[in-house]
């Protein structure tokens, strides 16, 4: 059972105040003073203008900020959008602060939430984070009405992106769990949320709340958990993502430590429901999906394929605790091609994050070493990816990302086999 | 300011309808003996002041609106004899009269208008509003929209257009028309002569016109206004004018004028949102509303209504609130007319005992003067088959007897059926049954207007609306001296708890009005009430 | 002669019969305790375990870092890590209790100096191992970190960092030994330097981002500023 301590007496005492409500709109925050007015207006106006009749509570989990985050939450003001507004919120519109101590992260905040969400007897919550700038009123709509009137447990975003965005997500996580669990879920480390009550309950229910979870990785294991508890999930077109100039994890080493450190973890939890399934299905769709012209990112890829090459051979007494040779020696004859030649095959690709996988199972070397060991490949394939996909247009881009899933899709017995392989690696 | 003209603010005035009150004679019809006979109920009820719907000759084609004769009594009602008696019975209960003072039109059949139709040359033509096309007053909204096309209607006789705001069978005046004005005052002298102690003056925004306006609440029409009261207030001091203006409450200040025109306006914006309250359990809509409400002059009082002889008019909401409105109080989407709902309370209320005690508890305690409507304090159902809005105008339930108790005629003859379904018919809910048993809703509310009267506080103290974190609970402060009252009520359908800051207060006890409790006292620290269910607390705040 | 031959060789027969006979006993009472030891200690391998793997000792251990500190520094858990300790100490006392119990006097007293000694011996060993771990460990953190921050000679930081430590590990168990009393300056001396070096690879890893923006930037300085501007703009792919 989930303990309340996560829940201030003086947030319980508000709480109590707003009672019963239908929608909980969740913004964690921590220092983000030049973004969140922005955030929690439009958040309102969203509200406003989409769910007028219901009872709405908005609440802002602060990690302690010092520069006036919650001060700047509680006063930000709709009566700019005035005009804006097409309807007058009939009730009264709450806006919470709940700060904690400790060490910022959106485990504790996400925790208070689903706390109050549940306390708070609502049929859909939903999670905004502080300093998205393509942030609309019209995505407060497109994330909670799939749970708030369509019945669905978990909504997730589906933006549209430049051709080299997320390709970690693109590439690895979203097709690692598409092959795993089942589910083609886009964007599982979107940032945007929105969850249906029981489900926010059932979250609270599980015991990783005392664990020591990476933040990107409560979003795949959220995502996993509904999966693997039959919940109803569905996505939601969102429109054109543009990214936070300063995110978590925007340094490579700490997002693959987060995102596939999470997404290994998730596999070692749900092994046995994994392992026991074949095939996969896209999610239902909501949202009117449209396309605007994205400035395209301006890339050179040379000095990646040199930095591959050392990397690999440096990190080779790492690899080989890791990798099975064969896998290591490919890996190794790939990097040793030069300039345009240079491919790092999508089988290989694949092979290597499952060994990876297989390898944080087993604990080959320490969990959080072996994360380290990622990113330097990570770069390598996407070197490679841009070389290849350099004159191709978005469509292309998805084709062939649709290639790589299909490869994840494929290999999953070999995952399964190097799974329950008790010694890995050269070693 | 003398107590005396000042009655109206320690008032609980109840509406009622003769036709519909008690039918002495058994034609099938209330009328002014009935009444008189039923009197003694009116001042065990403890309301001290009457407002009778029109009891005027008319072609009856709105209910009595439509008069034909401005001085004298509709046969089916009795003689000036039988009103006379009933008013000398009234005054004898300390029940004050008020009767209704239609001013913007007549019917068709007043001999006014039929002579002004009969030619355009005749000396009364310029009595009414005519025209040659329907191009005039453009800009004017057409009030029964469920009925009426245009303010203009054709004129076979005289072959021109006249102006109606209303009904077509009820042509405007023109107040522009000094002998219009005159005669008018000529009306309102006969009555109050006659001892009535206040006239409802029905439809004021509109009696006069300008091209280019809405037509409604016109400078012109406040003069008229302001001349009658400076007439009424030099022959017959302390007569209550209470002005029916459906309008916002900036715009219907304004017919209080400077404390020169009409002492009391009904507040219409305020009653839609008491409903709204208890629907959406949030106090928002009433604490907004009662903030944009503006001070008004100290001789000058608010009227108060939850339900009334019309439809439920939700002219006064925005586009959301009206659609929220009808969506929740109109599932039956027959209960609409208009713009607005034909219920009475108990109906609307589905029947729970608790939200009709809390809306009544709401009505007799925030600042003004509360109306009740006939049959609301027993609970009364409606019928939405009749046409219009008669069906919250069926006959009064006295007993579970033959016709309700209302009449000895045959249920054939009575001028409209009695409430008779399973829920809310009169062998369920009538008053010889709830005078019997001291839980009853009519036991109730004796009970909560004896409070309400027993202190000046409710009718005349000052409003200060608190704030505490919990929105289901709304929570004022009535003041008048040293006499204070908190109000406290549980908007929604669970139990509640709210911390109020009353540190203002620190040392005062809260005394439950109703049963006397003494309640713990205030201090420094947030005072901590719990309420059940639609639940609400009076406290008499007494320093020690 | 020949009878003197025979006397002295059945004499020193019989004295080795008596001494075999003599000694045969002991040598049993030596492998019955060591057999012996053996079964005590491996039964409080398995209580030490049992122990440790309760659930609320384990919590203790999860809740006060020393499972994390262990995982990092990958060792066993820490129930293993103290059956497979505690096995050692009680088998080899016993050990050495069995040969003790052989009776010979020169052994005695050299089996009497090792006891003396066994804890030092003890505490040396797990200097080693946990020493010879940490420099493997630290070695690896210091290949990656250097990796990571694109070094150019991440195997030479890193083979220095694991010669250094084991060199204080090394250093640190013969000065727990006290053979070495001498090398205690020089010790002293290591440990200082490897301590500083410890903390800046903690300041490495701890702050990872930190220095591998200052590292950049110190490398990328050197740089021509073409090669700057190109890595710039392959950084710029959000992975997100």
């Amino acid at each position: 059972m989930a303990e309340t301590t996560a829940v201030s007496e003086e947030f319980l005492r508000q709480l109590a105040a707003v009672g019963e409500v239908d929608i909980v709109v969740g913004v964690p925050t921590f220092n983000n003073r030049e973004t969140i007015e922005r955030v929690a207006s439009a958040i309102q106006v969203g509200l406003t203008k989409y769910f007028h009749r219901d009872r709405c509570v908005l609440i802002n989990p602060d990690g302690g900020s010092t520069d006036g985050t919650p001060e700047l939450f509680k006063s930000a003001s709709v009566s700019d959008f005035g005009m804006l507004l097409t309807a007058n919120p009939l009730r009264t519109f709450h806006r919470l602060t709940a700060p904690y101590h400790g060490i910022p992260g959106k485990e504790t905040a996400l925790r208070s939430l689903f706390t109050a969400a549940d306390l708070l007897r609502a049929k859909a919550c939903a999670i905004f984070p502080p300093d998205s700038p393509s942030l609309t009123p019209e995505w407060v709509e497109g994330i909670l009405r799939p749970v708030y009137r369509e019945g669905y447990d978990y909504v997730s975003p589906v933006y549209q992106r430049r051709k080299f965005d997320g390709l970690l997500v693109r590439a690895l996580v979203s097709p690692a769990i598409a092959a795993l669990y089942g589910a083609r879920i886009r964007e599982p480390v979107g940032g945007e949320l929105g969850l249906s009550g029981r489900l926010a309950a059932h979250f609270l229910r599980q015991d990783v709340w005392e664990r020591e979870m990476p933040t990107f990785g409560l979003e795949i294991w959220m995502v996993a958990t509904a999966i693997v508890d039959s919940f109803r999930l569905c996505e939601s077109f969102l429109g054109p993502k543009i990214q936070a100039t300063k995110q978590f994890g925007q340094d490579l080493g700490g997002t693959v430590r987060q995102v596939v450190g999470g997404l290994f973890q998730c596999m070692d939890m749900h092994a046995g429901y994994w392992k026991a399934r074949e095939g996969s299905q896209p999610l239902p769709l909501f949202g009117f999906q449209y396309a605007v012209a994205l400035e395209p990112l301006r890339l050179s890829r040379r000095g990646i394929l040199d930095a591959f090459r050392s990397h690999v051979e440096q990190l080779v007494p790492i690899l080989e605790s890791i990798l099975t040779p064969q896998t290591l020696v490919e890996l190794r004859q790939v990097a040793q091609l030069a300039g345009n030649d240079f491919r790092y095959p999508d089988e290989l690709w694949v092979k290597t994050i499952y060994e990876f996988a297989a390898g944080y199972h087993r604990s080959a070397i320490s969990r959080d070493h072996m994360l380290q060991a990622l990113p330097p490949l990570y770069r390598g394939w996407l070197g490679s990816f841009i070389l290849e996909n350099q004159k191709a247009d978005l469509g292309k881009i998805e084709e062939r990302l649709e290639t790589i899933a299909h490869e994840f899709e494929r290999l999953k017995p070999y995952l399964t086999d190097r799974w329950d392989t008790e010694t890995g690696g050269a070693r | 300011m003398a107590e005396e003209t000042s009655w109206y603010k320690d008032a609980v005035i109840y509406e009622l309808s003769v036709r519909g009150f008690y039918d002495a004679d058994g034609d099938g019809g209330g009328e002014f003996r009935g009444l008189t006979l039923k009197l003694d109920y009116l001042a065990e009820l403890g309301v001290n002041a009457l407002w009778l719907l029109p009891f005027y000759p008319s072609p009856l084609r709105d209910d009595g609106y439509d008069i034909s004769d401005y001085t004298n009594i509709h046969p089916a009602y009795g003689t000036l004899d039988d009103f006379k008696m009933f008013l000398d019975e009234a005054h004898r209960r300390g029940l004050r009269v008020i009767t209704e003072l239609v001013l913007n039109h007549t019917s068709e059949q007043h001999p006014w208008f039929l002579e002004a139709r009969s030619s355009r040359q005749n000396p009364r033509r310029d009595w009414y509003v005519w025209s040659d096309t329907t191009d005039r007053y453009k800009r004017a909204r057409i009030i029964f929209s469920d009925t009426e096309l245009s303010n203009w209607a054709w004129d076979p006789v005289s072959e021109s257009y006249y102006w109606h705001r209303f009904f077509s069978h009820q042509p405007d005046l023109n107040y522009d028309n000094p002998a219009v004005r005159e005669a008018m005052w000529e009306v309102m002298r006969f009555w109050l002569e006659m001892g009535v102690d206040g006239m409802r003056l029905d439809a004021v925004p509109y009696l006069v016109e300008r091209e280019s306006t809405s037509c409604e609440n016109l400078p012109e029409t406040h003069d008229v206004l302001k001349s009658l009261r400076a007439r009424a207030d030099r022959s017959f001091p302390g007569k209550l004018l209470l002005a029916e203006a459906n309008q916002w409450p900036r715009d219907v200040a304004a017919y209080f004028g400077a404390g020169d025109e009409c002492q009391m306006a009904f507040h219409f914006p305020l009653m839609p949102r008491m409903f709204m309250a208890v629907r959406l359990e949030d106090r928002k809509p009433i604490v907004e509303i009662l903030q944009s409400t503006p001070a008004i002059p100290d001789s000058c009082q608010w009227g108060l209504f939850l339900r009334n002889h019309d439809e439920l008019t939700l002219e006064m909401v925005t586009d959301e609130e009206r659609d929220y409105l009808r969506d929740e109080f109109a599932r039956e989407r027959r209960a609409l007319l208009n713009l607005g709902i034909r219920r009475r309370l108990a109906p609307l209320m589905e029947g729970d005992r608790r939200r009709i005690e809390l809306m009544n508890g709401l009505l007799l305690s925030l600042p003004g003067t509360p109306i009740l409507y006939y049959g609301d304090e027993i609970g009364m159902g409606d019928n939405i088959y009749l046409g219009d809005r008669n069906g919250v105008r069926t006959p009064m339930q006295w007993n579970g007897g033959w016709n309700a108790g209302f009449s000895a005629a045959d249920p054939e003859r009575l001028y409209a059926p009695v409430i008779s379904n399973p829920v809310y018919g009169y062998q369920a809910i009538n008053v010889d049954s709830q005078r019997r048993y001291s839980h009853s809703l009519l036991s109730w509310m004796k009970q909560a207007i004896r409070i309400r009267q027993s202190t000046r506080v409710f009718g005349r103290g000052s409003m200060e609306v608190l704030d505490p974190l919990n929105h289901r609970v709304f929570a004022f402060l009535r003041e008048l001296g040293e006499e204070k009252i908190l109000v406290v009520s549980n908007l929604a359908s669970q139990a509640q708890a709210a911390e109020l800051d009353l540190r203002r207060w620190k040392g005062s006890v809260p005394i439950e009005m109703s049963g006397g409790s003494l309640f713990p006292p205030i201090t420094e620290r947030p005072y901590l009430l719990t309420l059940g269910p639609y639940q609400f607390y009076w406290f008499n705040l007494r320093r020690l | 002669m020949k009878e003197l031959v025979l006397g002295s060789l059945d004499q020193t027969l019989g004295r080795f019969h008596d001494m075999l006979l003599g000694f045969l006993p002991h040598l049993l009472a030596t492998l019955i305790v060591v057999a012996f030891g053996w079964g005590i200690a491996m039964l409080l391998k398995i209580i030490a375990r049992r122990l440790m793997a309760l659930r609320h000792v384990r919590k203790l251990s999860e809740g006060s870092g020393i499972s994390l500190l262990l995982r990092k520094a990958d060792l066993p858990p820490p129930h293993e890590l103290l059956g497979r300790l505690v096995f050692w100490v009680v088998w080899i006392s016993f050990l050495l209790l069995g040969l003790d119990s052989l009776g010979i006097p020169e052994l005695h007293a050299q089996i009497i100096r090792l006891f003396l000694f066994l804890p030092q011996i003890f505490v040396a060993l797990l200097v080693l191992f946990v020493g010879l771990l940490a420099a493997n460990f630290f070695s690896r953190a210091a290949l990656l970190a250097a990796v990571n921050a694109n070094l150019p000679s991440a195997r030479v930081v890193s083979g220095f960092v694991r010669f250094i430590l084991i060199l204080l590990t090394f250093a640190m168990a013969l000065e727990q030994l006290a053979l070495a009393r001498r090398t205690v300056l020089i010790t002293f001396t290591i440990s200082f330097g490897a301590i500083m070096l410890g903390l800046a690879i903690a300041f490495g890893i701890a702050g990872r981002n930190v220095a591998q923006r200052v590292l950049e930037r110190l490398f990328t300085s050197a740089e021509p500023k073409k090669e700057e501007g190109e890595k710039e703009k392959v950084e710029e792919i959000p992975p997100l």
